[in-house]
């Protein structure tokens, strides 16, 4: 036993150092010369992996379950005591170590990645404060520090996806990022309100010990899980808050590694799973997710189908591994959740950073119909993109299966029916994945303009240590079923409460994964048939002829509807209240009254046209009025 | 005494500097005269309440010169004197015509408001009132920009019109008092005025309040006026006259005619909503930059007004706090349109774009100054508006739902105007832009700084309001038990 108490003060440190690095980068952004600012982000970043790492072997040693760091009380105001305060416990260690271990690496990545961008000091001093904000969110001790977190990384991504900002389409794909986020925090904000009104405080550690004494299905309780639930939608790029995230991809490929596939979108996935106490007081905002993270997987993953931006295929492959995350918050398997969180934070973050490598050896090109055979041009990310590419369609024994199957058996429990249709998201995502992964690798060289080469150390040592990751994270949480003892369940029971699920038979588990195994195999042979045999891209990939794949080429028209339904009118709304509404009608009204006094008084002044014996009449006149006035009245 | 030497402070040295000649002793002289007077206020701010001045002034009706503080007087003290260093600062090194008299007509100016805010009867509040008029309508006319006359004709015939309201409803109110009639905000607040009075002399006091905040539709005088307006202009009018309409209705409507407040609390509170969202969007497709602010300014304010009618203990925590918060941002806020004109040569937002190329530095620090508008945590303006939002959801979600669309709406146009300003690719027009100088700085970093400080700890401002708002809020509560009981 080692007590916890001492050494938990250094938790400051986590925050702190990418703090320091953006303060060091950012204010001698004019001094630091090529590759300066770049160690120094990734050695800040290293260095709070570093003491994350210690901070997880004491919190395990000591064999407490949490510990408190209170900084500095920050907003007193009557009841509204909120102290800025840091948790250390499981859930927030598990969160420190992907964002700090993964995005140290994504920082050494990005310092061969962005060499000879003229604003790579700037981007550094982003990543680093981005990297601040994420930590922040993650270990704040009450929900008013999780939201500066919130907000913080929702400014960084704003500015990271608007870094190469010459160009108005990235410029507007910022705004729309931080618009959409913003729509989902104005519900966090005021879930957060009706917490403070319900439970006279914001912490995690009052607000939880309170609720448990809630009755289940409370109103007030649905209320404000669905409130939060909002913030989680915009954040975590779920339907119908999403279209901001494949935008996104105007970033710098590192920063789609980071922010929108390894970190800040699962910020709502750790939201929830952080409230799983409130949540399994709410059955129907349970419901709801459950709906949302289905529809949000399945969507999505189809309209992967018919992408050719590689960026893009990733993304949206991305919010639909955030749909499932949803769905197993929704199930109540909050832990299997977070566990997939850690595993597509591997390989997601493994993926895009493939991807960079390929566009960098294409020269910037991104369309994947364009690329071909790149297998033997560059080895390593080949291989690496290969294992990627196996975890995230669940293949054993790569990482995302142990994730992805238990969800899928979760949903089982629940009912087949939705076990399907989990799987069926599932099997699309293999085929996309193999299509994007055939078309680059296999085939002939089809863009003879570009000249590929195998990326630099800085970027392939990143990539094969996320490789070993990949290929063994899922290790991390071995089921019962091949004798393991769910490890990283365990390790996060102490911090998020699960539901209790019915089991089902070892057997019954066997047949599934048999099933959805023999699937996954036919997906990987039909898609090698379209896209490697042929030799050629398919036609339909390129123009596609009917209208349902039409429909999904076009990403369901969501952009489009989007902008009829809500940019355009909200446009012509602002013109018309201020063209209409403000200069004809409220301004002129106010004219209106000026003329009417003026009018007014040339009538009055009529009164006053130099006539002495009217005056004189008048005078008289008010004289007797005023008399008789105080006489009769 | 301290707080006369407050006050005429600004009215001697602004005497004084109409007979110096060189424009740039003129200037200086000014800004150490407000950096004194801030110290002044530091020192008044380290003392208790009870250091108020007070001389018989004029026998016959009973008015006496008194001055005087509470919590909520020392912080419009604050805002005043905070802010007029710099927008003194803002008028350095530019050219601008007849020195003297607009540093004069400035200070004349701060003397004027720290009357209106150090008043302790409402006959003295009354003539400082106006007083703050006569400069300002100097100001905005002579150093005004194009359309000078007619806009500010508008504006000064508005806003006099609402105090006429105001001067029928203090007399009104000071001849119920008992005896000997006095004016004292002591004796008016002891009134009790009937319910039913309450119920119309609301509107006669509230509609001068509207105008100055403004409230919408009270507010069509401000768009135009901000647009015209000088530089210093519009920091003296948005920075701090805004919020003599806030502490105009803390000082009159709450404590003598608090009945009346409740009476129409619903009306009022849908004005102010209307106000939020309507300024809101109408700010987005604005071109012209300064009156895309003024739009701007005109939604915070119209949340501050919102938070104002319903003065529960948040909202009016967060409402004073907003009101610094507010006063800075205008101000910096302000002195970035300038630079942004000086660099570009224009207000229209169409013909600007890339100037990020040309002016890194500046870019960061706008950015800085946006963030603080749209509320980002960390930054003063996420207090202030949370604790109204909190204030605003303790009367109804709903209310705190159509408050908190100005996180998103101010979050769209923002965004937008500084895409328009400073991103996109390099502007050929702005080849020879330099980026900001020694003087910018000494203007930006105090402010951005004070900003971003406040977020961080802004404890001490808290508690500075702490106890007279809580006075406030007592009045309108021992009302409600009143309002409840009589019939709609």
């Amino acid at each position: 036993m080692v007590a916890l108490i001492p050494y938990i003060t250094l938790a400051w440190l986590v925050p702190a150092f990418p703090l320091v690095g953006f303060l060091i980068t950012s204010l001698a952004k004019n001094k630091l010369k090529h590759n300066q600012a770049g160690i120094i982000a990734s050695t800040m970043v290293a260095l709070s992996f570093i003491t994350s790492v210690f901070l997880f072997f004491i919190l395990n040693s000591s064999g407490q379950d949490s510990a408190t760091l209170t900084l500095f009380n920050w907003v007193s105001a009557g009841d509204l005591k909120i102290p800025f305060a840091l948790l250390i416990d499981h859930l927030s260690l598990v969160m420190m170590l992907i964002i700090t271990g993964i995005g140290a690496l994504i920082h050494i990545y990005s310092i061969g990645y962005m060499r000879d961008d003229e604003r790579v000091n700037s981007f550094f001093a982003q990543m680093n404060l981005f990297t601040f904000s994420m930590l922040l969110l993650v270990m704040g001790a009450n929900y008013l520090i999780l939201f500066i977190g919130w907000e913080g990384v929702g400014f960084c991504s704003y500015l990271l996806i608007g870094f190469w900002f010459k160009n108005p389409a990235f410029n507007y794909a910022a705004r729309k990022a931080f618009v959409m986020n913003r729509i989902g925090d104005l519900g966090f904000i005021l879930g957060i309100i009706l917490l403070f009104f319900t439970f006279k405080s914001v912490s995690f550690n009052e607000v939880f010990s309170q609720a448990a004494t809630l009755q289940s299905g409370a109103p007030i309780l649905t209320l404000i899980t669905l409130l939060l639930l909002v913030g989680a939608v915009g954040k975590s790029a779920q339907i119908p808050l999403f279209t901001w995230l494949p935008d996104a991809m105007a970033g710098p490929t590192p920063v789609s590694a980071l922010i929108h596939a390894a970190t800040m979108v699962t910020a709502g996935i750790y939201m929830i799973a952080r409230s799983s106490i409130l949540y399994n007081l709410a059955p129907i905002t349970s419901n709801v997710m459950i709906i949302l993270g289905l529809t949000t997987a399945i969507i999505t993953a189809i309209v992967g189908l018919r992408q050719n931006d590689i960026k893009k295929v990733l993304a949206y492959s991305t919010v639909s591994q955030l749909g499932y995350m949803f769905l197993a918050l929704g199930l109540g398997a909050y832990s299997a959740a977070i566990f997939h969180v850690t595993t597509h934070a591997f390989f997601k973050a493994l993926l895009f950073l493939g991807a960079g490598s390929i566009i960098h050896a294409m020269g910037g090109e991104q369309d994947i119909r364009k690329m071909g055979g790149l297998r033997s041009k560059m080895p390593i990310t080949f291989l690496t993109f290969l294992i990627a590419t196996l975890a995230i369609s669940g293949i054993p024994p790569f990482s995302g299966f142990f994730s992805k199957d238990l969800i899928l058996t979760k949903a089982f429990e629940i009912s087949p029916w939705l076990y399907a249709l989990a799987l069926g998201g599932a099997l699309i995502t293999c085929f996309y994945m193999f299509r994007l992964f055939y078309l680059v690798f296999f085939g002939n060289q089809r863009l003879s303009s570009a000249h590929p080469h195998e990326s630099p150390r800085v970027m392939t040592v990143p990539l094969m240590v996320l490789s070993v990751l990949s290929l063994f994270g899922g290790f991390l949480n071995i089921p019962a079923l091949f004798g393991g003892d769910s490890g990283f369940e365990n390790f996060l029971h102490k911090a998020v409460t699960s539901k209790e699920s019915g089991e089902i038979s070892s057997a019954t588990e066997v047949g599934l994964i048999i099933v959805s195994l023999s699937l996954l195999g036919i997906i990987i042979v039909l898609a090698y048939r379209t896209y490697v045999k042929k030799s050629t891209v398919p036609a339909a990939d390129g123009a596609p002829s009917s209208l349902i794949a039409r429909i999904v080429a076009n990403k369901f028209y969501l952009d489009e509807i989007f902008a009829a339904l809500i940019e355009k009118p909200f446009g012509r709304l602002s013109d018309f209240l201020f063209k209409s509404v403000e200069v004809k009608v409220l301004d002129s009204a106010v004219d209106g009254v000026g003329t009417l006094t003026s009018r007014l008084g040339s009538l009055v002044r009529r009164l006053q046209q130099g006539n002495i014996s009217f005056y004189l009449f008048a005078m008289v006149a008010g004289i007797l009025l005023f008399i008789i006035f105080i006489l009769f009245v | 005494m301290i707080l006369l030497i407050i006050l005429l402070l600004p009215l001697v040295t602004g005497l004084g500097i109409l007979f110096l000649r060189n424009a740039c002793t003129v200037r200086i002289v000014a800004l150490t005269s407000t950096i004194v007077n801030l110290l002044l206020t530091f020192v008044v701010m380290g003392s208790s309440p009870a250091a108020t001045f007070s001389v018989e002034w004029n026998n016959l009706m009973g008015i006496s010169f008194s001055l005087g503080f509470d919590g909520i007087s020392l912080l419009m003290l604050l805002l005043t004197n905070l802010l007029f260093p710099f927008i003194i600062l803002a008028g350095f090194k530019r050219e601008q015509n007849q020195i003297s008299v607009l540093n004069f007509l400035i200070l004349l100016t701060q003397a004027a408001l720290i009357g209106v805010f150090l008043s302790q009867n409402a006959f003295l509040f009354y003539i400082f009132w106006e007083l703050t008029l006569i400069p300002i309508y100097f100001i905005l006319l002579l150093w005004g920009g194009e359309n000078s006359r007619a806009v500010t004709l508008k504006f000064f015939i508005y806003t006099l019109a609402g105090s006429l309201f105001l001067l029928i409803g203090i007399i009104y109110i000071v001849q119920l008092t008992p005896g000997v009639h006095s004016t004292d905000f002591s004796v008016l607040n002891q009134l009790h005025i009937p319910a039913a009075t309450q119920i119309w002399l609301f509107w006669v006091l509230f509609i001068a309040f509207a105008i100055k905040m403004p409230i919408f539709p009270f507010h069509t005088w401000q768009p135009n006026t901000y647009t015209m307006a000088s530089t210093q202009g519009v920091m003296i009018l948005g920075g701090v006259m805004t919020k003599m309409g806030i502490y105009g209705a803390l000082r009159f409507l709450f404590p003598m005619v608090p009945q009346g407040v409740l009476y129409w609390q619903n009306i009022v509170l849908v004005m102010c909503l209307i106000g939020v969202v309507y300024a809101s969007v109408i700010a987005f497709r604005q071109t012209n930059l300064k009156r895309l602010i003024a739009f701007s300014s005109m939604a915070h304010i119209s949340l501050m007004a919102a938070a104002l009618f319903i003065y529960n203990y948040y909202a009016a925590q967060g409402l004073l706090f907003q009101v610094l918060t507010h006063g800075l941002t205008v101000v910096a806020l302000f002195y970035m349109v300038q630079l942004i004109q000086d660099k570009t040569k224009t207000l229209e937002l169409p013909q600007m774009g890339g100037l990020k190329h040309a002016a890194p530095k500046m870019a960061i620090l706008l950015l800085m100054i946006l963030l603080v508008s749209v509320a980002l945590p960390f930054t003063a303006g996420f207090i202030g508006e949370f604790l109204i939002i909190i204030g605003l959801a303790k009367q109804s979600i709903w209310v705190a739902l159509f408050g908190g669309t100005t996180m998103i709406l101010g979050a769209i146009y923002m965004l937008y105007a500084y895409q328009r300003i400073m991103l996109g690719d390099k502007n050929a027009s702005l080849k020879n832009t330099t980026d900001l100088v020694r003087l910018d700085y000494w203007m930006l970093i105090p402010l951005i700084a004070i900003l971003f400080i406040l977020g961080i700890y802004p404890q001490p401002i808290l508690n500075l309001v702490e106890v007279s708002a809580n006075t406030m809020q007592n009045l309108l509560t021992s009302a409600t038990g009143i309002v409840t009981a009589m019939p709609h």
